[in-house]
């Protein structure tokens, strides 16, 4: 289900890193809308923006100049404190390299945002943690620990903590780039089964072969959108 | 602990167990050495005021005519007055073996059953002692270990009779310091058993306590001087007035001076180990920093975070704290029965009052949580972009700064030692930290040997400033010459001068001749003493001004200990002493230092003879140089001369020797030197577990890096030779460190001990004991500290190392 008003809207946004005497700008004015329900495929090459570009979007990282807007709140305006707060609550993060943190179970892994946004009432985080894991397929792994996990069974763990506040946006950083064909397809199907429930997906990829699954492609090269275009699914 | 918050802090100590049974180590065992100081302070403060006061100490002795029942009720109707007594002190002398004598203090006690004041408590035997006996203070029998109760003593009284008496029992006085430390024998007699030793009976000291303000000097002065009027009104002559300090023990600032400096340096050590516990909490946190990323990544804001390490923090403070506590209760029992055996106390109750816990609780845990709280707010307000970028070691590359630059030049060594070198800078905050944890460890060990050393050499300088063997003083003065002649005339003897004495108190405007002096009549005296011309006996430094010269008429030179009773007292100034109650001002022309000695104004014979009102060919005292300073052969000529005074009917009232002298200060110290080497080297754990922490956290964040080597070729034991070579080389580096700052810290606790026990400061000893020791402690102890994360280190495999999140 899609709507028109922008969920993610950057402004003239710009970021640019001192490395010693020089200056390198990884985003350079760019100005982007993402609806609420799109499926967004960010591309480009390596040193092209891409990861820079979701930082701004989650807050992970700051504009140099410019305006970043999710669901109408100014990002770039936040400081650390509320950043942790509002990310918590609205946006899901999945890496690349999964990032559970190896001493919690996985059901534990998934208590945790709710247990730090306070969110969802002390008795029934576990009930929602292994709902959202059978969701994704894997409330049978609940309370091993991820070392025990499989790398396509982690990221599917890293999705549901993604969920586990049910936030409107969820950001993932080439969330596949570790997976094997067979689970990368598994992963992506999720994904789009979010979409359809009307959650946004701001996806980082190098892989053109998912093209089918996003509804929107962005093309980065140097710091500048080259491309914006509807995906297949669209 | 359902919230997986939690969960995940208790399973991150799990992981790090090592580490954190390293820190409650080091935190218990700095939190020990204060149970141990703090508890041992406070029994011993409490108890040495319920020993002391339980004797009813007398506010004062005034030195009357005679003192009578009569009298006595008289005094008691004064005002201010609460009670009073007399008593008599005697001055003799104990045959230990043939010919040779130590020093007895007779105490004539009129009634014992029914003392009053500065009482004494049976402790074994008759008590009261039947006439023509003797009750000794318990600890005589320690001194002269081959005397039982039922053995008989040979006494030597001023009138020079010598017999023997029969030691009915022993008591306990607590307000003497023990027989063994004085080399004095305390004997407790009826004035029958004196009138037995053909002395006078008569009881010439008056004690009294006082009912206005007890414990203020001022107000038992005023007193006093209303008495004393009184009593001259009355017609009777008042001589030396005896004020001890009120209610404090003779030895209590010593041991206050002494206590609060093993407590300031245990102190040190929790302080020591609360760094140490910012620094493994810094490297936990570093270890962490990524999944602090995650975390704020998911909602998690810095304060929740940082709770959790705080909570952390305090934990394990807790644990320490209540594993050091009970232990350093415990061994405070050892210890507090050792002082109280030093300072001739019973210790009635061991146990601390509940604040000691609760500040050994607070410290342990506050402290520690304070030091940590700034590496835990810097490590949880990292922002998520920031923990997610970091590798492991510094943001900028290595070399980016000019240092940097100039360690990447450095060629020609081993590789792997190269490494280590260039490793060993770059987390240069943490180096800081361990160097400044070693360097303060070290510093402190160093302090407390130094310390050591310079009390040594302070009582060996003491030693070596006195160019004499032997200084017998006299019942009744000598001609000068005879003496020379009848002790020149012993094999043995080089040098015979003579050295007379005569307390001496200070003039007041009421006139009143007041000593600070206890009833053993050594702790706070003050004599004039005669200087022969030209005499080489004494060769202590001059502090300023000069010496005396021949012709110095009126003129004294004071020792430190003497310049503190005139605090408005400087060479050129005039001071007025009392000497036999009449005043006699001498103009100040030196202050001398001089150790272990009690007050004392030096004068040339002249003088003296003026103010004592003693013909100038007299002495009551002579010191007496021998051809060797050997133990044997000084107890030998010293043998000889008591026999040859004895032939001649020289009543002697004293022979100090330099052996009795020597015993006398070492059993002062031996504790003392003990203690402070048990809280260095509770430093030295502190501070190799500080390194061993920094390794282990410099390893576990370098295990990528491991890896990478690994897989081009490093073997186990190149990974384990850069490691351990990276530890020497902190640990020799903060060596210097430690020199450094043992120096200042040793000259503050020189001066400190020094002034508050000699009033003069302790000498600066840089001990080479002390250098070398902790360089062999750093060099093997940093191998050990760094062998346990190398050898760690060395066993991860390829496969582990790049797994490594």
């Amino acid at each position: 289900m899609r709507v028109d008003i922008p969920l993610i809207e950057l402004h003239g946004v710009t970021k640019t890193y001192q490395t010693g005497a020089k200056t390198f700008t990884a985003l350079d004015g760019i100005d982007l809308a993402i609806e609420q329900g799109e499926f967004t495929a960010i591309v480009g090459r390596s040193g092209s923006g891409k990861s820079t570009l979701i930082n701004m979007i989650t807050g992970i990282d700051e504009p140099t100049s410019g305006e970043v807007l999710v669901a109408s709140t100014p990002v770039h305006q936040l400081n650390q404190e509320q950043l942790a707060v509002w990310r918590g609550k609205n946006v899901g993060i999945v890496f690349q390299f999964f990032q559970l943190l190896p001493t919690l179970t996985i059901a534990e892994n998934l208590i945790l945002p709710m247990d730090f946004c306070n969110t969802y009432p002390v008795r029934q985080r576990r009930e929602r943690a292994l709902h959202l894991l059978d969701k994704v397929g894997i409330a049978d792994q609940a309370d091993k620990l991820p070392a025990d996990l499989s790398g396509g069974q982690q990221q599917r763990a890293a999705i549901a903590r993604a969920l586990a506040n049910d936030p409107p946006l969820i950001v993932a950083d080439e969330p596949t780039g570790n997976l094997d064909v067979q689970t990368t397809d598994a992963v992506m199907h999720l994904f789009a089964s979010l979409t359809a429930e009307g959650k946004t997906v701001v996806m980082v990829t190098h892989e053109r072969d998912l093209a089918h699954f996003f509804t929107r492609f962005i093309t980065l090269a140097d710091g500048r959108i080259v491309a914006s275009e509807l995906g297949v699914s669209a | 602990m359902s919230r997986p918050r939690w969960m995940k802090l208790l399973r991150d100590l799990s992981l790090a167990r090592g580490r954190m049974m390293m820190l409650v180590a080091a935190i218990a065992a700095s939190v020990f050495a204060v149970a141990l100081m703090l508890s041992t302070f406070t029994v011993m403060t409490r108890e040495m005021n319920a020993n002391y006061l339980g004797t009813n100490p007398a506010s004062a002795f005034i030195e009357v005519d005679q003192v009578d029942e009569a009298l006595i009720e008289a005094v008691r109707q004064q005002p201010n007055i609460a009670d009073a007594e007399a008593t008599a002190w005697v001055n003799g002398r104990v045959e230990v073996a043939p010919d040779q004598w130590m020093p007895l203090l007779l105490f004539v006690v009129p009634d014992f059953a029914h003392a009053r004041i500065s009482t004494v408590s049976p402790e074994a035997g008759a008590f009261p002692p039947p006439d023509g006996t003797i009750l000794v203070e318990r600890a005589v029998l320690t001194l002269l270990d081959s005397i039982q109760i039922g053995d008989a003593l040979t006494v030597q009284t001023p009138n020079g009779t010598t017999q023997p008496i029969t030691i009915s029992g022993t008591i306990h006085d607590p307000s003497l310091a023990p027989a063994w430390q004085e080399q004095t024998v305390y004997g407790y007699i009826t004035p029958g058993t004196l009138a037995a030793f053909g002395e006078d009976t008569t009881l010439h000291i008056l004690k009294i306590t006082v009912s206005n303000q007890p414990e203020s000097v001022s107000a038992i002065e005023t007193t006093v001087e209303q008495l004393t009027g009184w009593l001259r009104t009355q017609g009777r002559v008042v001589d030396e007035i005896r004020i001890p300090p009120p209610l404090r023990h003779p030895h209590q600032s010593q041991m206050n001076t002494v206590m609060l400096v093993f407590l300031a340096f245990s102190v040190l050590a929790l302080i020591l180990s609360a760094v140490l516990t910012a620094t493994m909490i810094g490297g936990l946190l570093a270890q962490q920093i990524r999944q602090i990323g995650i975390m704020k990544a998911i909602g998690a804001r810095s304060g929740q975070i940082a709770a959790l390490y705080l909570v952390l923090v305090m934990g394990l403070g807790l644990i320490a704290a209540v594993i050091g506590i009970l232990p350093g209760m415990w061994a405070a029992r050892g210890f507090s029965s050792v002082v109280a055996q030093l300072l001739n106390l019973n210790v009635y109750r061991y146990d601390v009052p509940l604040w000691v816990y609760g500040a050994l609780l607070l410290m342990g845990v506050l402290l520690p949580l304070l030091v940590a709280i700034r590496p835990i707010r810097r490590a949880t307000r990292v922002t998520v972009r920031a923990t997610l970028s970091d590798y492991g070691t510094t943001a900028a590359a290595f070399g980016s700064s000019r240092f940097e630059s100039w360690l990447s030049r450095i060629q020609g060594i081993n590789s792997s030692v190269l490494l280590a070198f260039r490793n060993t800078f770059r987390r240069r905050s943490r180096l800081i930290l361990s160097l400044s944890l070693l360097g303060a460890a070290g510093g402190m060990f160093m302090t407390g040997l130094n310390t050591s050393s310079g009390w040594d050499s302070y009582i060996r300088m003491a030693a070596a400033d006195r160019h004499y063997d032997l200084e017998v003083r006299l019942n009744m003065p000598q001609s000068v010459e005879q003496m020379r002649a009848l002790l020149g005339g012993v094999d043995g003897v080089a040098q015979v001068e003579s050295w007379s004495l005569i307390p001496a108190a200070l003039a007041r405007p009421n006139g009143l001749d007041i000593v600070r002096t206890y009833p053993d009549g050594g702790h706070g005296s003050f004599s004039l003493r005669s200087v022969p011309d030209g005499s080489t006996f004494m060769n202590t430094p001059m502090l300023s001004g000069r010496w005396l010269q021949a012709g110095d008429v009126n003129r004294v030179v004071l020792n430190q200990s003497a310049l503190a009773l005139f605090p408005e007292a400087s060479v050129g100034s005039t001071v007025t002493l009392l000497i036999e109650g009449q005043p006699i001002r001498l103009e100040v022309i030196g202050v001398v230092r001089q150790i272990l000695s009690p007050a004392a104004a030096y004068v040339t014979p002249a003088t003296f003879a003026a103010a004592a009102h003693m013909q100038p060919n007299l002495a009551n005292a002579v010191r007496v140089a021998m051809t060797s300073s050997a133990p044997e052969f000084t107890a030998a000529v010293t043998q000889r001369i008591e026999q040859a005074l004895s032939l001649a009917g020289i009543s002697v009232r004293v022979a100090v020797s330099e052996v009795l002298l020597d015993n006398a200060t070492s059993g002062h110290v031996f504790v003392f030197i003990v203690t402070l080497l048990l809280i260095a080297v509770v430093m030295a754990v502190v501070g190799l577990l500080g390194l061993t922490s920094s390794m282990s956290t410099s390893v576990i964040e370098r295990t990528r890096e491991f890896g990478i080597m690994r897989s081009i070729g490093a073997r186990s034991r190149t990974v384990l030779l850069n490691v351990i070579s990276e530890g020497v080389m902190i640990g020799l580096m903060s060596y210097g460190i430690a020199v450094v700052v043992s120096l200042p810290l040793s000259f503050g606790m020189g001066a400190y001990l020094g002034e508050m026990s000699f009033r003069s400061p302790l000498p600066l000893i840089v001990a080479p004991l002390g250098l070398g020791l902790w360089l062999a402690i750093l060099i093997l102890g940093s191998t050990a500290a760094s062998a346990l994360p190398a050898r760690q280190a060395a066993r991860l495999t390829v496969r582990e190392t790049l797994a490594y999140v």
